[in-house]
């Protein structure tokens, strides 16, 4: 019964959608400080190039490629953000821009090691990984009535959710930390932040560093689910579409980025016939967004409000009980 | 041979200079960037294939036919992603820009739909036609785009220092208020900005087409990029300063893919933004204050 709920395919969608999620949170991360950058694709790519090479090259466990990969994104992070910090509003997106560009050029073009446009191939998958390690510790796909390719999808899908959920934990708890707080008052206004004691300079970096760091990871996670990628995986429409799930979803919560996230990766997949149409739509969305709710689907005051209807529900309840 | 590759680098970078006018109107009036005015110049390079090698029409008419088409594009533009987000509450900055993405996305893949996504040839009469002069080839089509691109460019500045409504355009992109209230008609000079940005886009378009002989929807993309590079090369919103920043970067091009790795040239666009954003925010010919207050 269980075996034919799992459809591979949709588990390799719910995978998606959670790699996608945490690539909504890396430029969330990043606009909660004030700051567009749209060099997430670019981060994104060295993340999975760097896990993907080390992984091939040096034989290391899958997770130790993930950390070399955050770690290494996140020294990028701190290479583009640090004098980034100069520029602002729309001179930072256009620097951040021409940043993923040039990633993309080197990635096509450093073919002795990248192999140029054809891309990497051959990149140690997560979940057959995890189903070796099942095998050897003696536990059988099939003894709990799951096939082999159903079993690898399902525990991509739950060690993705796992992870997904820590980051997302994480954030949560910095939104309401000292952290959380420096950000939100630099994006509100950087003058006021800095005459009230904010450090800036290591606020913005952190933040930019911090969105670096999980758009890295973000992508060493894509390498090893996809054990696949190419140049094109990490190009202009990469960091157009990061960019729409946070707009889309609304940039000013993380609830906006994980929803924008989730339905911009389910919408072509749930209708089939617009998937052609795809990226034009993406267009009018964007214009749309920006006409008419430039904040996003999911704003600070409709979970306000929301949380205070739920709230109000729950005491309700409780008098009842009394 | 360097005097070849001289020449060859001046043809490109006179279309990328008057790509970057575009960008640069648009920039000095509004405080916007045009991320869709790539793929604007994109439709003008189609539309030249489609005049010129379906219907069989001369080169001028293609001329005609892709300004007043980038022209309406234009047009649609500022109307549906521009107009709605001015003087509204409660917009950041950034808003614009996001919205010119969405319709930069939106053009290059419905070009896809209508033109397909392969390379289109781009044919002319005289594209064979050359000149040898003692050891060097000039072809007619690079003088004829040179000659272009000059007069666009003199036409432009005559117009904007000269004319009543550059002298409007010039006053609105200072202070878009103070113009208004000393009596310009400043919702009429935006989309006037818009739209003369817009055919110097299409214009663009059928010069690299005929430099090329090839057009594909991918290259209205990196034509904007590169067009961003230039103008803050040149210093934003600064007319000249796009003229010779697109100059620089066509010469500059060239000269990598004549003696150096030519897989590497459309990263010099990039590493130019990048460099120069951070060593001088306000470009070769920008004033300081330029770069501040955005």
């Amino acid at each position: 019964m269980l075996a034919e709920l799992l459809n591979p395919y949709y588990l390799q969608i719910g995978s998606f959608i959670l790699i996608n999620i945490i690539l909504a949170i890396s430029i969330y991360v990043t606009l909660s400080s004030g700051q567009l950058s749209l060099g997430s694709a670019g981060f994104m790519g060295i993340g999975a190039y760097t896990s993907a090479l080390v992984t091939i090259h040096f034989d290391l466990p899958i997770i130790v490629g993930v950390i070399v990969a955050s770690l290494v994104a996140g020294i990028f992070g701190i290479i583009v953000g640090l004098p980034s910090l100069r520029l602002s509003g729309v001179y930072l997106a256009i620097a951040t821009l021409g940043f993923g560009e040039v990633m993309r050029v080197f990635f096509v073009n450093w073919e002795s090691v990248t192999k140029g446009s054809v891309g990497l191939s051959g990149i140690p998958h997560i979940g057959r990984e995890l189903l070796n390690l099942f095998r050897d510790a003696g536990l059988d796909p099939s003894s709990i009535g799951l096939r082999n390719n159903q079993f690898v999808y399902l525990l991509v899908l739950i060690l993705l959710l796992l992870i997904t959920i820590f980051i997302i934990w994480f954030f949560v708890r910095q939104n309401n930390s000292r952290v959380g707080r420096a950000f939100a008052a630099i994006k509100m206004d950087e003058k006021a932040a800095e005459a009230m004691g904010i450090n800036i300079t290591y606020y913005k970096v952190l933040s930019f560093t911090q969105g670096a760091i999980v758009a890295g990871f973000a992508g060493s996670l894509f390498a090893h689910v996809l054990a696949y990628i190419s140049p094109a995986d990490f190009a202009y429409h990469r960091a157009v579409e990061i960019l729409i799930f946070a707009v889309f979803g609304g940039s000013e919560v993380i609830l906006g980025a994980i929803f924008g996230a989730t339905f911009m990766t389910l919408l072509p997949e749930a209708l089939r016939v617009i998937s052609e149409y795809r990226y034009m739509i993406y267009g009018l969305i964007l214009i749309f967004m920006m006409a008419f709710r430039p904040q996003g689907i999911i704003t600070e005051n409709m979970v306000q409000w929301l949380k205070k209807k739920f709230s109000s529900k729950r005491g309700k309840s409780h008098g009842s009980r009394n | 041979m360097l005097l070849e590759q001289l020449i060859n680098g001046i043809t490109l970078g006179s279309i990328y200079a008057i790509v970057a006018l575009g960008f640069t109107l648009v920039f000095g009036v509004l405080g916007i960037i045009n991320m869709a005015h790539g793929e604007i110049f994109m439709f003008g390079a189609f539309i030249g294939v489609i005049v010129t090698s379906t219907l069989k029409w001369p080169l001028w008419a293609a001329f005609l036919v892709a300004i007043v088409a980038t022209a309406i594009l234009g047009y649609l533009l500022e109307r549906f992603a521009l107009r709605p987000l001015r003087g509204k509450q409660g917009v950041s900055h950034l808003a614009p820009l996001i919205s010119t993405i969405g319709v930069s996305i939106f053009l290059e893949n419905a070009s896809h739909h209508l033109f397909g996504a392969g390379n289109q040839p781009f044919r002319n009469s005289f594209a064979e036609i050359n000149f040898q002069i003692g050891s060097i080839t000039v072809y007619l089509v690079q003088i004829v785009i040179f000659a272009i691109s000059i007069v666009l460019m003199m036409g432009l500045s005559y117009w904007l220092l000269r004319t009543k409504a550059g002298k409007a355009l010039r006053a609105t992109a200072e202070n878009l208020e103070t113009a208004s209230i000393l009596g310009v008609d400043t919702k009429r000079i935006i989309i006037l900005t818009v739209i003369i940005a817009s055919a110097l886009g299409g214009i663009a378009g059928i010069l690299v087409g005929m430099a090329f002989n090839s057009v594909n929807p991918q290259m209205g993309l990196s034509m904007g990029l590169k067009g961003l590079a230039i103008i803050i090369l040149g210093g934003m919103g600064n007319v000249k300063g796009a003229m010779a920043g697109g100059l620089i970067l066509g010469l500059a091009e060239t000269l990598v893919v004549a003696y150096g790795d030519s897989g590497y040239r459309d990263a010099i666009a990039f590493i130019t933004i990048i460099v120069i954003l951070l060593l001088r925010p306000q470009g070769i010919f920008g004033k300081k204050s330029a770069a501040e207050g955005r």
